[in-house]
């Protein structure tokens, strides 16, 4: 793989981060988008090489093109994606409900009291 | 047998619920049968251990790591055993005339039992892990007992500060006597073996020789010191006279804090015979000695001063201990009959004081021998025996202590160190023997005795300070050489070979006789002096409790701050400190050591449009923080969303490909419908400070994950599972698309959780999204405005 795929990683990465510390509900919600994706595509890159062509499917005999890409990572992803976007829908219904009761989306307009 | 002993202790406690029956004395008295029919069955074996024999069991659970629970019966074992359940049938029966108003009598005498058990267990115990699990029982015990008034801020503090110095000397026990079996198993002792008393015993020379000797004796004194309040941990001591009397009387006078002395007596035929073991016990119990006996005869609170003489007197076991030799052994186990017998009857005389004056307070008392002749009489022998006088028991003890020092075989100055603090100390028993004697039952009646009726109490409640009394000045007189059968073989384990001897009163005018007669005309003469001594400010005690209060006070407010910072209650803080963490947990090692495995290669096939595809994800990165509007951060991460589809699409991922373009339409959809009840520009919330401030911290973490992929993608360390998938997926799983044979065949559970998390997630939408209006005013209390809980709303 070339240096391009990490990259693209790192940047999914630094920007979830950057917005995930922001005060704003959306950004949060923005951050852990680009922050599955980022996941997303770390652990495709953890399989065995990524290769053009070749999909994981077998011919009717059982047998598979030499080179094959590598199964176990996209069915982890494919677990991660659905989970990600259900976490995401939570939060966005979280983010409308706060909104109709503080008028904000600012997270420090939602302190609670257990404070030291 | 020895098991039964033990396990019946334990199993018998929750009887003592029957304490919040009434008549309360009589259910004391009934409950008392329990330790004396254990005392009585312990009594039938002194033939034997009086022979030299022993009694050996063990119930074996991994051999093979020396775990088993081992009981053994000798000389010291009965000694303890002896003195647990027969003060221990005394206190039970006392506690329940003392504390015959009291509705927690029940709860109270479950603890003591369950203390008698795990104390008979620690003196009982034949293996050191054994030993170790009863010896932390009977500090949680203690804990409870003193705690057990504990509406009382005085009361729970004692029972903290018991508990907090305790436990940490067990944490050091345990690892000093960890290291002791390390070292027993270095020098050849089979790992079975290896937490065996007798076996450390026996191996005790070539234990002493190991580099691991003076780290586990430093430890087991860390324990044994906290245990037995040696200085500079004996403040615990003073703070524990908050639990009930009875209590007072049984734990920390008579039995919990001799466990410290017990331990090194046990261990003293393994460990000593070094300057290093010797050495730091005269000194440490030398000085104890001392100290103790001199903060004692300031006191005014009876149970305070007899408190610190207790301290004194373990002070003086240590020091016995120390000493070594047969004299030593000799004096150690006299002193613990002794000091058993007369601290635990005066402790009970304090507690009727107690009980009939409403005060413990010296200087509130006064010519209480007009209205208590009885209790006068038997706190008389009682503190005689403590002064040391002659033809009682603690004269007899006094003696052989004396003798210890006298015919020590350590180097020059311990011995002489030893004889000073006994003469220093013993001058400090007799002065606060008297000032306890001269105003609480001499003098002239003061208002608060002259308010009370005051009577002797029932022999229900006096029966058990003028047995042990009482015993004092019996033993010596008549039972001499019965007494010596049994503690001979007491010394002898403490000495480490088999050995008799006998105690008498008086053989020939030596010096140790001397020594102790004008230590007694000394005393005599400062006692008339003890209003004036104890009003002495240079007697000033060292308070440890406010060292160690001030310790605990920083280490709340350290954890206090810490958590003030870390838990801000804002998630930002949080997931700065879980990234920042994270950057250097991660970060370190690998700038350390894995910048080498870092690959930079190009790939000669690369495509155009790959190469704009996945330059586009960075780009659209950048949109997204960059846009000012709503719609352009949506539009912007639906470009980096489709970009990740793109790449799934290019490297052989369809099923990714297909199931990520259908949720990023998803998100997208639902998305436009909450940002379009949202205000549609951002505003920008944060200082420019803290906006660079991330920046930098979020690129370095960026690099940082980059550089990773880069490094692991080069990692062969491990076989790819990949293979076998694809060999295995059409015959056994008979699909054949690989990813959904793994997803509902052999990874199904993977995609249980998977649903199951969507399900959760939509019963949470769903209720967040349907609980519309709650009044304000059904709201739970003690919450305010600010506070949002789901499916409330505010602003009604």
């Amino acid at each position: 793989m070339s240096i391009l795929l990490p990259i693209a990683i790192g940047s999914l990465f630094a920007g979830a981060v950057y917005l995930l510390l922001r005060r704003s509900v959306v950004k949060l919600f923005l951050g852990l988008t680009l922050l599955s994706h980022g996941v997303n595509l770390l652990i495709f890159s953890m399989g065995d090489g990524l290769r053009r062509g070749v999909p994981p499917i077998t011919a009717a005999d059982g047998t598979t093109l030499p080179g094959t890409t590598d199964p176990l990572v996209q069915a982890l992803i494919l677990t991660a994606i659905v989970i990600s976007f259900g976490i995401l829908a939570f939060i966005l219904a979280l983010a409308y409900r706060a909104n109709q009761a503080v008028k904000s989306d600012d997270l420090d307009d939602m302190v609670t009291t257990d404070r030291l | 047998m020895l098991l039964w002993i033990v396990l019946f202790a334990l199993v018998t406690s929750p009887l003592g619920l029957l304490g919040r029956r009434t008549p309360r004395p009589l259910i004391g008295w009934g409950l008392a049968v329990l330790p004396l029919s254990l005392f009585v069955l312990l009594a039938l074996q002194i033939p034997l251990i009086a022979s030299g024999g022993r009694l050996d069991e063990a119930v074996p659970w991994v051999p093979a790591m020396g775990l088993e629970l081992r009981f053994s019966l000798d000389g010291l074992g009965m000694l303890f055993a002896l003195i647990i359940t027969g003060i221990g049938t005394l206190i039970v029966g006392y506690a329940g005339a003392y504390m015959a108003n009291d509705a927690g009598l029940g709860r109270f005498l479950v603890y003591m039992f369950l203390f008698m058990g795990a104390m008979l267990g620690v003196v009982l115990a034949g293996n050191i892990l054994t030993m170790f699990v009863f010896w932390e029982l009977t500090s949680i015990t203690s804990y409870l007992l003193i705690g057990y008034k504990h509406d009382y801020p005085d009361a729970r503090r004692g029972a903290q500060q018991s508990l907090l110095i305790t436990g940490i000397g067990g944490l050091a026990l345990l690892l000093g006597l960890l290291i002791l079996a390390a070292a027993a198993q270095q020098v050849g002792v089979s790992v079975a073996d290896s937490y065996r008393f007798d076996a450390l015993i026996a191996a005790g020379e070539q234990i002493r020789q190991t580099a691991l000797y003076a780290p586990a004796v430093a430890l087991i004194f860390l324990g044994c010191f906290t245990k037995s309040a040696q200085f500079p941990f004996h403040f615990w001591l003073p703070g524990a006279m908050q639990a009930p009397t009875p209590a007072s009387a049984f734990l920390h006078s008579a039995t919990m804090v001799k466990a410290g002395i017990y331990l090194l007596a046990r261990l003293s035929p393994a460990l000593g015979e070094t300057l290093l073991w010797n050495g730091t016990l005269v000194a440490v119990g030398g000085f104890t000695f001392v100290f103790g006996s001199i903060v004692a005869f300031r006191q005014y609170d009876i149970k305070a001063l007899l408190a610190y003489t207790t301290l004194s007197m373990l002070g003086g076991l240590v020091m016995m201990i120390g000493l070594g030799g047969k004299y030593g052994a000799e004096a150690v186990v006299t002193g613990i009959l002794a000091h058993a017998l007369y601290k635990s009857s005066l402790f009970m005389v304090a507690g009727i004081i107690d009980h009939e004056a409403g005060t413990r307070d010296l200087n509130k008392l006064g010519a209480l021998r007009r209205y208590m002749p009885i209790t006068m009489v038997v706190t008389a022998i009682a503190l005689l025996s403590q002064m040391g006088i002659p033809i009682l028991m603690g004269f007899v003890s006094k003696e052989w202590m004396l003798k210890a020092a006298l015919e020590s075989s350590l180097p020059a100055p311990w011995p002489l160190v030893a004889l000073v603090a006994l003469v220093i100390g013993a001058v400090g028993y007799i002065i606060a023997a008297w000032r306890l004697f001269r105003n609480a039952f001499l003098g002239e009646p003061s208002p608060t005795v002259q308010k009370h009726h005051l009577v002797d109490p029932k022999w229900s409640m006096l029966l058990s300070p003028a047995v042990p009394s009482a015993l004092s000045l019996i033993l010596p007189l008549g039972l001499l050489p019965a007494v010596s059968s049994l503690l001979s073989p007491a010394a002898s384990a403490v000495y480490g070979a088999p050995f008799t001897f006998e105690l008498y009163l008086y053989r020939e005018v030596n010096t140790a006789l001397l020594i102790s007669l004008g230590v007694i005309a000394v005393g005599a003469l400062f006692a008339t002096q003890q209003q004036r001594l104890a009003a002495h400010k240079i007697i000033a005690s060292i308070d440890g409790a406010v060292v160690f209060d001030k310790m605990i006070e920083g280490l709340l407010a350290f954890a206090t701050g810490m958590t003030r910072m870390i838990q801000s209650g804002r998630l930002r803080t949080y997931l700065l400190y879980v990234v920042l963490v994270f950057m250097l947990f991660v970060g370190t090692p690998f700038v350390a050591y894995g910048l080498d495995d870092i690959r930079f290669v190009l790939d000669e096939n690369l495509r155009f449009y790959e190469v704009v595809i996945t330059a586009l994800i960075p780009i659209s990165v950048i949109a997204t923080i960059a846009a000012r509007s709503r719609l352009g951060a949506i539009i912007a991460i639906g470009v980096a969303g489709a970009m990740v589809a793109l790449i799934f699409v290019l490297f052989s991922a369809p099923d990714l490909a297909l199931t990520q373009l259908l949720i990023e339409v998803l998100s997208t959809v639902f998305l436009l419908f909450v940002f379009s009840v949202l205000p549609s520009r951002f505003a920008s919330l944060s200082p420019a400070w803290v906006r660079w401030r991330d920046a930098v911290i979020a690129t370095v973490f960026g690099v940082m994950m980059a550089l990773l992929v880069l490094a692991t993608s080069s990692n062969t360390d491990f076989p790819s599972l990949a293979p076998w998938f694809l060999a295995n997926s059409l015959s056994e799983g008979k699909g054949a698309n690989v990813v959904n044979v793994i997803l509902v065949d052999f990874r199904g559970f993977d995609t249980l959780g998977e649903i199951t998390v969507l399900f959760i997630a939509v019963l949470g939408i769903y209720g967040l999204l349907r609980f519309r209006r709650v009044k304000p005013d059904e709201r739970a209390s003690g919450r305010d405005a600010q506070t949002i809980m789901p499916g409330e709303d505010l602003n009604l």
